[in-house]
């Protein structure tokens, strides 16, 4: 593997460590801000496009700066604080939302020798910081003294504890096989390294190996990032707007500025660990310059993937959301962990290890298949929201 | 003072204040945020000994999930009209159980024999690899035993949350 890249060595000057982080920081930064601008443009036109309209328009050539002018709206609004609302907390929660994400950029790798810092244990390290940003978002809720944030608050609270899990599980699948990969070069340790998991995919991305992991995985990365059909916690048309009900201005572009960059960097860490990252499909050698667009294509098709998703279902209720985490996807975790402990234990090949993952998939979309069929039937849950019958003229004529 | 003792000093101080901040704040769900910057002060002392895979496990299960059942726990509370009362009846056993404990804290710090700084160089940082060798060999009946234990305790809690009246 090439040594990481050192700025001063990229800039030809030198320059102390200090201003080497700064200028790191200041990376991330900007990355952050751009990303979310064309991300909510993005949204905006694709979720147009599956609805047959055409999105913004107006500003801009085909609307493309509509993002930067409800930027600067938003920056030159009045930041209200509801009187009521406990000072401290409200104020800091907006911090405690946006640090962990600013924080969970580091170890991302974007090519082989372009990331923030190589963490050996990155993989750790990206799940430790993201259970942070949930302490801002309880914060938030219950710091602006309002009933709906708080409702917002502790959904968005039960929910990232609820799908963190089978979350962390599926994704240590993946860590365990690559542990067998290194063990078996004669290496130990690195497989916590994200740079090092993608280095192992040169010939075979992972989600070929583990796609139940993979499935598993997205659905933890909507339900962590609230993407719609999971997001209970800032459903308008039940809490209007959830745990930032109360905040606008700056403060409330902040919320909006993590929970994109959460999702940028979800589905970056999903093409890492899955898609085999920086690396081309099956084994072709692609230089530097290539590999920051196949990691960000990658990354795209993934985030085109939760839109399309967003534009497909109908959101779901939160008992269903924690029965579905803690009844079918958990377990299935489980199953998969163990899979992959007994075969690479008896030092099985690999393609068992992704035919076993792959039963354990189809079994997993025959039972959610089976019990949205039983249930349909029943009384007690439905997917699909009931809807009011339309009583007909005539009806309310005969009196029915 | 070298730049790591200043560091150690500040982290130090925060997590004592914090820590007294958890004990003397009226707002238990103040109390439950300091203890998150005290919990997350130990992660960077962790990261100070650099053992930062103890530091992430730190964040990963203090810092975020205990938290938050806590926090979980006490916002179903009134605890914002109602401070809570910070002493009762037990308070003399308070106070003599936290002497205990701290006589015992300074006895063990005093009667170790601490690695000066000087020497600190040969120390290796201990790799994960080797915590999880130990833990799945060595230590492997008390990690099942404590896995139990946790299961129990979950058990429990649903039993607990359960309605009694959901027979049918």
């Amino acid at each position: 593997m090439p040594d990481a890249i050192v700025l001063s060595e990229f800039a030809g000057i030198g320059m102390p460590d200090w201003v080497d982080a700064l200028i790191r920081l200041v990376f991330i930064v900007a990355l952050m801000t751009l990303n979310t601008l064309a991300l909510i443009y993005l949204e905006r036109k694709v979720l147009a496009r599956f609805q047959a309209r055409v999105g913004p328009t107006r500003t801009g050539p085909v609307g493309i700066l509509q993002s930067a002018a409800d930027a600067l709206k938003l920056l030159t609004k009045e930041d209200v604080r509801p009187h009521s609302a406990d000072r401290w907390v409200f104020e800091l929660a907006v911090f405690f939302v946006f640090v962990p994400v600013f924080l969970m950029f580091i170890p991302i790798p974007f090519t082989e020798t372009w990331f923030i810092r190589d963490l050996e244990l990155g993989f750790l390290y990206v799940f430790a910081v993201l259970g942070l940003n949930i302490v801002g978002v309880i914060m938030a809720g219950w710091g602006s003294d309002n009933k709906y944030a708080l409702l917002g608050g502790i959904r968005a609270a039960a929910q990232a504890i609820s799908y963190e899990l089978p979350m962390l599980l599926a994704a240590a699948g993946v860590v365990m096989i690559a542990a067998g990969h290194l063990l078996d070069a004669g290496l130990v340790g690195g497989a916590l390294n994200l740079n090092t998991i993608v280095d192992q995919q040169r010939t075979t991305p992972y989600i070929l190996l583990q796609p139940l992991g993979f499935v598993i995985f997205m659905i933890g990365a909507l339900a962590e990032m609230h993407r719609p059909p999971f997001d209970m916690p800032v459903a308008e048309s039940e809490v209007v707007g959830g745990y930032f009900v109360e905040y606008s201005g700056i403060r409330w572009s902040m919320f909006f500025l993590a929970e994109y960059t959460g999702l940028f960097l979800m589905v970056m860490l999903g093409s890492t660990v899955f898609l085999g990252g920086w690396n081309f499909p099956f084994g072709a050698d692609a230089g530097l310059g290539w590999q920051i667009v196949l990691t960000l294509a990658k990354a795209s098709a993934m985030i085109f993937v939760l839109f399309w998703l967003r534009a497909m279902f109908p959101r779901l209720r939160i008992d269903q959301l924690m029965a579905f985490s803690w009844k079918v996807l958990l377990p299935f975790a489980l199953l998969q962990v163990l899979a992959n402990g007994i075969i690479l234990a008896y030092g099985g090949p690999d393609w068992v290890v992704g035919l076993v993952s792959l039963a354990l998939l189809v079994s997993l979309v025959a039972l959610i298949y089976v019990l949205v069929r039983a249930k349909a039937g029943g009384d007690s849950i439905h997917l699909e929201p009931a809807r009011p019958r339309l009583v007909t003229s005539t009806e309310v004529a005969s009196g029915d | 003072m070298s730049a790591t003792e200043i560091i150690f000093y500040a982290i130090a101080a925060v997590m004592l204040l914090s820590a007294l901040g958890v004990t003397l704040a009226g707002n238990i769900v103040y109390a439950a945020l300091l203890f998150i910057a005290t919990l997350g002060g130990v992660a960077a002392v962790y990261l100070l000994l650099t053992v930062e895979f103890l530091a992430l496990v730190q964040l990963l299960i203090y810092g975020g999930a205990v938290v938050i059942l806590i926090l979980f726990a006490l916002m179903l509370t009134r605890a914002r009209e109602r401070p809570q009362a910070l002493f009762g009846k037990s308070r003399p056993f308070g106070v003599l159980a936290a002497m205990g404990l701290l006589a015992g804290l300074i006895a063990a710090a005093v009667t170790t024999d601490w690695v000066s700084p000087a020497d600190r160089d040969g120390i290796e940082p201990v790799p994960f690899e080797a915590i999880g060798d130990v833990i799945f060999t060595v230590w492997v009946v008390p990690f099942i035993v404590v896995g139990i234990l946790l299961s129990i305790a979950l058990d429990g809690a649903i039993l607990l949350a359960t309605p009694e009246d959901e027979e049918d």
